[in-house]
């Protein structure tokens, strides 16, 4: 059978988007594969289609749990219920009972603490694996953007599963962050997938603004002149509500605010009320994005600058889905990056608190593997945020001896390295915004790409039209609601037969 | 028509009014209008109109409120202002006040703090029962210390409370009266009761909303929807359930709806307030944070009446549950309706075997205080447990007796009375008779 009849026959897409077909076509004969699309050219049906044709289980490997949730959820929209993810929503007895009846699955997702649990290790190399797959690839890399300590493991794992067929997926890599992929990996050979980081139907746009209050002004200009759905990032949850809620009062749009800081119900509600087209604006943190699959969002304003170009791009890569022309605009006010600085530093542990837990581990003579029990209180006695406690406990957790004072300095090493490492990530993104050259150029530039073809709007630099992405329907007038619970339940529950 | 909604809570420093235009097209209102007093009290407003027809839904303008029209000129919104006065109360702090005035300065503001998060605690559950607050408890779950600590210090600025000792505070006559004209106009829910429900509250609503949301689609021949739960124990159970219906899906729509409509229908609360958050084919429902400003409540208050809804709805299927049998089936299999602690549990079924507490103190190797505090609280919740063992029944009347006797039922003033009794003896006797003797 050829791959378009697979992808007939088992998913609701005509065709194939830039680099699938590539990168299926290697799966299925054989290569590790390390494929770089771009956001929102479907990752997951590389690894979905080849389920259907190899033999066995496919394991995917993913960061963030509700990146893992959503797809597991769209998997299952699609009609295939042998789909499982690992993780720690799993009450004991479901993760046992999983466990067991591992054979049943197809698609099994696993959070990269999962892999660490040597019961479940012991579990998965009696399976038969088919395919390897981890997505978000480069955070396995020192020089990724996004650095994930326990993703270090995932080599060693490869081995111990008898290192099958692999396929590491992600948006956004170097060719330096490439090649550490496949070396952590453990690939000796492989072959790999680049389609360009370039959006031709997104045009870039960069504005200055004088201060914070004439960018939520200009912000609110910007959400009623262009054509929407759109979406607006922000570093701080505060100035994200602030943002919604100001939008809101001046009642011309529905917006609505997305963090980490909202209730799981909230969350899901406002996520599927923006793909549902209720609304017609978010104002979001970077939480908000992952695994959203919706085709027409037509502008991405940031509203804070982003911490690195890959994730600039990832987020602007939110629109254009369906291939029609769409904007992003960066607003940047002199001294933005102070926040940004401030951010990355604030992500890491300081020296003061690095001495301090180890002054208190050495006191109490605490090995390192009893950490975990402790979380609360050495979090509590040095002042560390979680994420800081993450990154601690992954650095202490896999060592493979304890010697305190060697240990400690080693753990500031890595902390300094980080903090360089980012503090370089910002200044390029501070390079970019100030370049008075084309902006496409310098991102295409910095990942070893050449500009082919500039799109006519290419960007703020080469000059854009602005009308080209104006609403041009007046903003449909809102209906009077005349509430009436009975009626409508009634819509909700009865076919329309039924409903006098 | 406008309204005015969701204040910050700190009135005197940071008196944000905010209006809302509701009705969109009504002609008589061109634009949409912001008021906003900033801390320097100067005054900005988004149009160059000074009257405004508003409908006072809130809270901070007493002497307005609860008039459908007024015309307010700005300088009116300013006199009210500048009067120097606290205006009104919040939502939550009629709750405070009222639970305070319970209290009644014998509990510090942590007791309180513990009974709305529903702290599992011997201590948390007595007190509940003590001062009959049983139906506040574990409502709201998400209330912060530190919150509470800032409402104390502005209702002790407004002169509303008095601190009598470190975290106890009394209500002054000023506070009283505020508090009774507050629940004249917005009285508290009174089919809330959290003691009963908490445990099933939660689950029966993100069962209800999945539910809902998976016939809506049945019905509509939709397969391809994300669910709008995303917790697994959640998901299996709704999928096991709908297999273990009989008849078909548009049976099963037909039939929730029909529970739904015959258990919310009431004119003693406001289903729209339960409605406008389900979520069905291609339509999304409302967060809370939406439904409380469609409605025009602040959160809080929407909160409790969104609770005091399904509370009503939770008595009348328990009434009669082969009327409702879906709503009952999602609300039976949940955790079950008594509630003792982990460990209070332990120590019920080892009394129930004949241990003496004595020997439960020695077999669990806990204190006899502990144990005594357990039985305390097996006596609150398990109404058949007979604790004449434990208190002879004559000492039961006169400890009955000298409660009545004394209305602030101080443990030690009791005990002067009644100078035999133990302070557990006392505990208990309170804790077996306490609502039905005391009115
Ligand atoms: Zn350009």
């Amino acid at each position: 059978m050829e791959l378009k009849q697979y992808l007939a026959k088992y998913f609701p897409f005509p065709d194939f988007r830039p680099g699938q077909h590539e990168t299926i076509d290697a799966v299925i004969e054989k290569n590790h594969t390390i494929s770089m699309l771009p956001t929102g050219t479907g990752k997951s049906l590389c690894y979905q289609l080849p389920g259907y044709i190899l033999e066995g289980a496919v394991l995917v490997v993913s960061p963030l749990l509700s990146l893992m949730q959503d797809q597991v959820e769209q998997i299952m929209a699609m009609g295939e219920k042998r789909v499982i993810a690992l993780n720690s929503f799993l009450s004991p007895q479901q993760k046992a009972f999983a466990l067991l009846n591992l054979e049943n699955y197809k698609y099994i997702f696993l959070s990269p603490e999962m892999l660490g649990m040597e019961s479940v290790q012991d579990r998965l190399k009696r399976l038969s694996v088919a395919l390897f797959v981890v997505d978000e690839a480069h955070c396995i890399s020192q020089w990724g953007y996004d650095f994930r300590p326990d993703y270090l493991k995932l080599g060693e794992f490869r081995k111990k599963l008898g290192k099958p067929l692999t396929l590491a997926l992600t948006a956004t890599a170097t060719e330096e962050v490439r090649k550490d992929i496949a070396e952590k990996l453990y690939l000796e050979e492989w072959k790999e997938v680049v389609y360009s980081v370039d959006r031709p139907a997104i045009s870039l746009a960069l504005e200055r603004v004088a201060s914070f209050r004439e960018k939520l002004e200009r912000t609110h200009e910007l959400v009623n002149f262009f054509k929407g759905p759109g979406i607006i990032y922000f570093s701080s949850k505060k100035v994200a509500e602030q943002a919604a809620s100001q939008l809101r009062e001046k009642g011309t749009k529905k917006a609505m605010a997305y963090h980490g800081g909202l209730n799981s119900e909230s969350r899901v509600l406002i996520q599927q009320q923006f793909i549902n087209g209720q609304l017609d604006v978010v104002c979001a943190t970077s939480a908000f994005g992952m695994g959203i699959n919706k085709d027409n969002v037509r502008y991405v304003i940031h509203f804070h600058m982003p911490m690195q170009l890959e994730s600039y791009l990832q987020e602007i890569g939110r629109a254009a889905r369906d291939g029609l022309d769409s904007i992003a605009i960066l607003l940047y006010s002199p001294g933005d990056e102070q926040l940004a600085y401030q951010l990355a530093e604030a992500e890491l542990p300081d020296q003061y608190q690095v001495e301090r837990l180890f002054g208190v581990l050495m006191e109490q003579q605490i090995p390192y593997d009893g950490l975990s029990q402790r979380a609360e209180e050495l979090s509590m006695v040095c002042g560390f945020t979680e994420i800081q406690w993450r990154i601690i406990m992954e650095y202490l957790s896999n060592l493979e001896s304890q010697n305190y004072l060697a240990d400690s300095e080693t753990l500031m090493q890595l902390v300094e390295n980080r903090i360089a490492v980012k503090k370089q990530q910002i200044r390029t993104m501070l390079d970019w915004i100030q370049t008075p050259g084309c902006k496409r150029e310098f991102i295409l530039e910095s990942f070893n790409e050449e500009l082919a073809n500039k799109p006519a709007n290419c960007c703020s630099s080469c000059g854009i039209n602005r009308e080209h992405y104006k609403e041009t329907k007046s903003s449909i007038e809102q209906e009077e609601t005349v509430m009436d619970w009975k009626h409508d339940l009634a819509s909700i529950l009865l076919i329309s037969e039924r409903i006098e | 028509m406008l309204i005015f909604t969701d204040f910050s809570e700190n009135v005197f420093l940071n008196p944000i009014v905010k209006l809302y235009r509701q009705h969109f097209n009504k002609k008589s209102f061109e634009n949409v209008y912001q008021i906003s007093f900033c801390k320097n009290e100067t005054l900005k407003i988004k149009h160059s109109a000074c009257h405004f027809h508003v409908k006072i839904m809130v809270y901070y303008f007493p002497a307005i409120a609860g008039r459908e029209f007024f015309s307010v000129s700005v300088k009116d919104l300013l006199a009210l202002q500048y009067k120097g006065d606290r205006m009104g109360l919040t939502y939550l702090e009629s709750v405070v006040l009222s639970i305070l005035k319970r209290i009644n300065g014998e509990r510090t503001i942590y007791a309180l703090l513990h009974l709305l998060q529903g702290k599992r605690s011997s201590q948390t559950i007595q007190d509940a029962h003590l001062y009959k607050l049983t139906p506040y408890f574990s409502t709201y779950p998400t209330v912060s210390r530190s919150r509470l600590e800032k409402m104390m210090e502005s209702l002790k600025r407004g002169g509303l409370v008095e601190e009598i000792a470190e975290g106890k505070v009394l209500l002054t006559s000023r506070g009283e009266e505020k508090l009774r004209l507050h629940l004249a106009k917005c009285p508290l829910p009174e089919f809330l009761n959290g003691w009963k429900y908490h445990q099933v509250t939660e689950s029966f609503w993100e069962r209800l909303t999945l539910l809902v949301q998976v016939s809506s689609n049945l019905i509509h021949q939709e397969r391809s929807y994300i669910p709008i739960r995303n917790k697994q124990e959640t998901l299996s159970w709704v999928k096991q359930f709908i297999k273990q219906q009989s008849g078909d899906r548009y049976t099963l729509a037909e039939r929730l709806y029909e529970e739904l409509i015959s258990a919310l229908e009431n004119s003693a609360i406001k289903p729209e307030l339960v409605i406008i958050r389900l979520t069905g084919f291609k339509k999304i429902g409302l967060t809370l944070s939406q439904a409380s400003e469609q409605i025009g409540m602040e959160p809080t208050h929407y909160h409790y009446e969104f609770l005091n809804c399904l509370h009503f709805m939770f008595n009348k299927i328990l009434d009669v549950p082969s009327a409702y049998p879906l709503l009952d089936g999602l609300l039976n299999k949940a955790e079950r309706l008594e509630p003792l602690t982990l460990s209070a549990k332990k120590t019920y079924k080892l009394l129930q075997l004949g241990y003496s507490a004595d020997e439960v103190a020695a077999v669990r190797n806990l204190k006899q205080g502990t144990i005594e505090d357990h039985i305390v609280e097996i006596a609150l919740i398990k109404t058949e447990f007979d604790i004449d063992y434990y208190v002879p029944a004559s000492k039961q009347e006169r400890i009955l007796l000298a409660a009545q006797q004394i209305s602030a039922k101080k443990l030690k003033q009791m005990k002067e009375r009644v100078t035999d009794a133990s302070y557990f003896e006392i505990r208990l006797v309170l804790a077996k008779y306490g609502d039905i003797e005391w009115n």
